[in-house]
């Protein structure tokens, strides 16, 4: 089998893409039903309207505040159960089940309940974010922890780094990063849906809002040009993540 | 020995104590919050036995497994031949992985407007839910599997002198299992997201539907009911294809 080169490979994707959109657009063109399949050039008019008009900028900064507040609250709960978790096995066995059943639910199916619980305001919207994301940085945490490398502690104690706060912080931490890091990446996709979740179903707002928006109004071309940005910022989020992730296996 | 024992009485008894505590809490504060809002587990029991008695439940489980089941299998018979394909002219595979990945890192609730135009919101629009996301879950873990055949026992067998069938049977199809069964857990934890979408977003029947129309009725205990069933349903599916997934990880190299 002849491997390609990097250089190849995205020349080859480069021509699929082209030859893709061409296709998109000329069968869009001749079947002529803009409801079902509109063509490229309406999408691409679709989203030059949502930049100039500014809606499209507003609805991003408003998901990405969203985002970004949801990620930090799931950071600090993963990391202080995390820990906990990691250092106490009778904290691991009484708390683990409920995390590991928060894991295999279904988001979606929880969002009625936030929405009696917390209503549709900001607070509701970020619990959504929340509960989605929380989980593999918790598991991060706790297994990154639990897998500290014994060797590097006792260096860490000869060298007079005491007590268990400042060995967490210089050693346990850092040795974890990598696995850290991969729990981020993972929380970061759910925490994307988490808040296309939120923004569709608990209060119309920011990108989710614009696509279900336009989809009541059966504006399909402004539905694929809203959907466009979200994918990329999921996309990018979780590449960037990843990319960092790979600079940091050093262990 | 006796480490080992109190070791498995722990993980046995603890859970057993949190639950009890966590529940006894529940029941206390739920009595005392207005049963619109709130529900204790005394009433979430009650309701299931009601919701089991009256064959609510399970004529929704019964629909939520159909079209889970058939949109699973599906996405299986296409993505597995499509990941082979993919893995096999890597070049094919290299084109069609953007598109495969775009798709799959979109969230599906912002998907449902298009799927509303294309499908309808019968039976149609809750299989392809299912269906898609599953299949590139399938196809894109099933094609990295056939790239991945260790290059070491390529060359043992290519010293060898093997045939097509042979190398495809000892040395290509062994490599790729771990990465299939790979593709098939992520598949099933997709495919059970996407039924519960369907049901929620398009159709609303099955245990989605009763999540949906309990909290327009404003009745927490259906909801959490419903809710419970999905989560003990996703476990028993994630963690059975979790322990096929240990299994085969033996014959898993990923160094290349």
């Amino acid at each position: 089998m002849k491997t390609l080169s990097r250089l190849e490979t995205r020349r080859d994707q480069l021509i699929g893409v082209a030859l893709f959109l061409s296709v998109w657009e000329v069968a869009a063109q001749l079947f002529d039903k803009p409801l079902l399949l509109p063509p490229v050039s309406a999408i691409l008019t679709a989203l030059w309207d949502l930049i100039i008009s500014g809606e499209l900028i507003t609805a991003l900064g408003e998901s990405i505040f969203l985002l970004i507040v949801g990620l930090l609250v799931a950071i600090v709960i993963g990391f202080v159960f995390g820990t906990i978790i990691a250092r106490s096995k009778t904290a691991y066995w009484m708390l683990n089940p409920y995390f590991s059943a928060l894991f295999v639910t279904p988001t979606i199916a929880l969002v009625p309940l936030v929405l009696v619980w917390f209503g549709f305001g900001f607070t509701g919207r970020v619990l959504v974010v929340v509960l989605a994301a929380v989980v593999p940085i918790l598991f991060s945490v706790a297994s990154g922890l639990r897998d500290a490398p014994g060797d590097l502690i006792d260096v860490a104690r000869s060298f007079g780094v005491k007590g268990e706060i400042p060995l967490l912080f210089t050693v346990r931490l850092r040795a974890a990063l990598p696995v850290l890091m991969a729990g981020l990446r993972l929380a970061a996709g759910r925490a994307v849906v988490g808040m296309a979740v939120a923004e569709t179903y608990l209060r119309l707002g920011g990108i989710g809002g614009l696509i279900k928006s336009y989809g009541a109004v059966f504006r399909t071309d402004y539905v694929f040009a809203s959907i466009l940005p979200l994918s990329l910022l999921g996309i990018l989020l979780v590449s960037g993540i990843g990319r960092i992730e790979r600079r940091l296996k050093w262990s | 020995m006796n480490l080992l024992a109190t070791f498995k009485s722990r993980r046995v008894y603890l859970p057993i104590l949190s639950l009890l505590v966590v529940l006894g809490g529940w029941e206390l504060v739920g009595r005392s919050i207005n049963p619109l809002l709130f529900a204790p587990p005394s009433s979430i029991i009650a309701m299931f036995g009601e919701l089991i008695a009256s064959g609510e439940l399970l004529a929704a489980a019964k629909i939520t497994m159909q079209a889970l089941f058939l949109g699973y299998i599906l996405a299986v018979i296409a993505g597995i031949p499509m990941g082979v394909l993919m893995g096999a002219w890597p070049r094919f595979g290299d084109i069609l992985q953007p598109y495969l990945y775009a798709i799959f890192s979109t969230p599906r609730v912002v998907v449902v407007p298009l799927i509303i135009v294309w499908f309808g919101i019968g039976f149609e629009a809750r299989l392809f839910l299912v269906f898609f996301w599953t299949a590139i879950a399938i196809s894109v873990n099933t094609a990295q599997g056939v790239r991945n055949a260790r290059p070491d026992l390529l060359e043992v067998a290519r010293s060898f002198k093997v045939g097509r069938y042979q190398m495809a049977r000892h040395v290509l199809i062994p490599g790729a299992v771990p990465f299939v069964i790979s593709g098939l857990r992520i598949g099933a934890e997709r495919a059970i997201v996407g039924v519960i979408i369907g049901e929620m977003f398009l159709q609303i029947v099955g245990l989605g539907g009763i999540i949906t129309t309990a909290s327009s009725q404003l009745l927490p205990a259906k909801m959490l009911c419903a809710v419970a069933v999905i989560a003990v349903l996703g476990t028993i599916i994630v963690t059975t294809l979790d322990m096929l997934e240990a299994r085969f990880q033996v014959w898993r190299n990923d160094s290349n």
